[in-house]
């Protein structure tokens, strides 16, 4: 549904949080304003769709921005970027109907916060990695040797593989020394240069002492793998992504 | 050669919203009620961009620093000092990664918003200008009478030295 064509109704939905917080003060996706639409014990964060919403980088910074504000309020649910609903009424409904479902994962993620954190691997050390295979050694060797493109090519794609171990294996040490620290875990997707990526479920007094690890963890494997962490964030990865009520 | 501070290079970088686009676009609640729009194409588009650094081009990089090794007298020292010169090989390794993510997000960057790129207004550490310098220049944050100073600055500096401080002042003509 590529730019859903809009009524005045539809509404875009941020978030749920527990009835009695406050309405945000930062713009929505398209700079609308953004409301707080009540049902018992329960409300969502809501802003009037624009008319085509699309996955622009202010829009998404938006959507982040809103939940943000939600978070340091207390408990949120937040909703994927994108989610619309047609009309106030259907929201409402919905909210009831998913009552219990919706307020027993608020408190799961009750005092909590999102922490991500992502690693790159970072080439170099060769020296190191000729040092230790013996295989990449006779590769240099060779290389040297009888320089031709061919050669080089094979040997870079050698040492690329061996950065990529490496850092493979930094960002297991890594994920064992942040687990401890979380109650919850879960992984992203990888690739060949992005080794980890991981979102830890805090306890809010925890983030100090999860930041103080990754910052130690950064000094130690650094030269292996590089270290982001982003947050505290609303816990997208830590809410089911479909209600019970609803759906499959 | 860029040189980092060592202190500010082993720091995790914080993260940006380029870091967390996956949780925005693809975790998070859905009602299946709820119209969600689809959003087609930015996964895709998110591959292409790093496929790119698996390449021929980082491969003959690769080898070609590792052919300046001195392999048969170094192999058995605990450093690595010969592959990019000194105290600066660690940093500089950091700095081509981030160079590499920085390509990245600017790509994403682009992919997110092609129509209107003045409405970026989440600086990622790319500034449009610093992509067509070569790699010597130093970052921008550094101050510039600073620029001098760091004893060990192999090299890309020389131009500065000789060259008079007169840049201000136009001197087209």
């Amino acid at each position: 549904m590529t730019g859903t064509a809009t009524t005045v109704d539809t509404l875009y939905v941020y978030g749920i949080a527990p009835a009695g917080v406050r309405p945000p003060d930062t713009p929505g996706v398209g700079g609308a304003p953004v409301r707080l639409l009540t049902a018992p014990e329960l409300c969502a964060a809501v802003s009037g769709a624009p008319e085509r919403v699309r996955a622009r980088r202010r829009d998404l910074a938006a959507h982040q921005a809103v939940l943000d504000e939600l978070l340091a309020q207390g408990p949120v649910l937040p909703m994927r970027f994108g989610v619309l609903s047609t009309d106030p009424a259907a929201l409402r409904t919905q909210l009831r109907a998913d009552r219990d479902d919706l307020t027993a994962q608020l408190d799961s993620v009750r005092d909590c916060l999102e922490m991500n954190v992502k690693g790159t691997a970072v080439p170099g050390h060769f020296a190191d990695l000729v040092r230790r295979d013996e295989k990449l050694r006779v590769l240099a060797r060779r290389t040297r040797q009888r320089p031709d493109y061919e050669a080089n090519v094979r040997l870079g794609e050698a040492l690329a593989r061996g950065v990529r171990r490496e850092a493979r294996r930094a960002a297991g040490e890594v994920l064992a020394r942040l687990t401890p620290l979380a109650v919850r875990v879960a992984g992203g997707p990888l690739d060949e240069e992005r080794v980890l990526s991981a979102s830890f479920l805090l306890r809010c007094g925890d983030e100090q002492r999860f930041r103080e690890e990754v910052a130690a963890l950064a000094g130690r494997l650094g030269d292996r793998l590089a270290l982001s962490v982003t947050g505290p964030l609303p816990c997208y990865s830590f809410v089911a992504a479909r209600p019970a009520g609803t759906g499959r | 050669m860029i040189t980092y501070d060592d202190e500010i290079v082993c720091a995790p970088r914080a993260g940006t919203l380029y870091d967390v686009l996956e949780l925005i676009l693809d975790r998070g609640m859905v009602i299946d009620v709820f119209a969600r729009v689809s959003l087609v194409g930015i996964e895709i588009l998110k591959v292409d961009a790093r496929i790119v650094i698996a390449s021929v081009d980082t491969y003959l990089r690769f080898a070609e620093a590792c052919n300046r090794l001195d392999l048969e007298h170094d192999v058995r020292s605990k450093t690595v000092p010969e592959l990019f010169g000194g105290p600066a090989a660690k940093t500089m390794a950091k700095a081509g990664a981030r160079r590499t993510a920085r390509s990245l997000t600017s790509k994403v960057r682009d992919i997110l918003s092609p129509e209107a790129a003045e409405e970026d207004e989440i600086r990622t550490r790319a500034p449009a200008r610093r992509r067509r310098e070569p790699e010597e220049e130093p970052p921008r944050r550094r101050p510039a009478p600073e620029r001098r100073r760091p004893a060990a600055r192999p090299r890309g500096d020389e131009d500065e030295r000789t060259r008079p401080r007169a840049r201000r002042p136009a001197r087209e003509d």
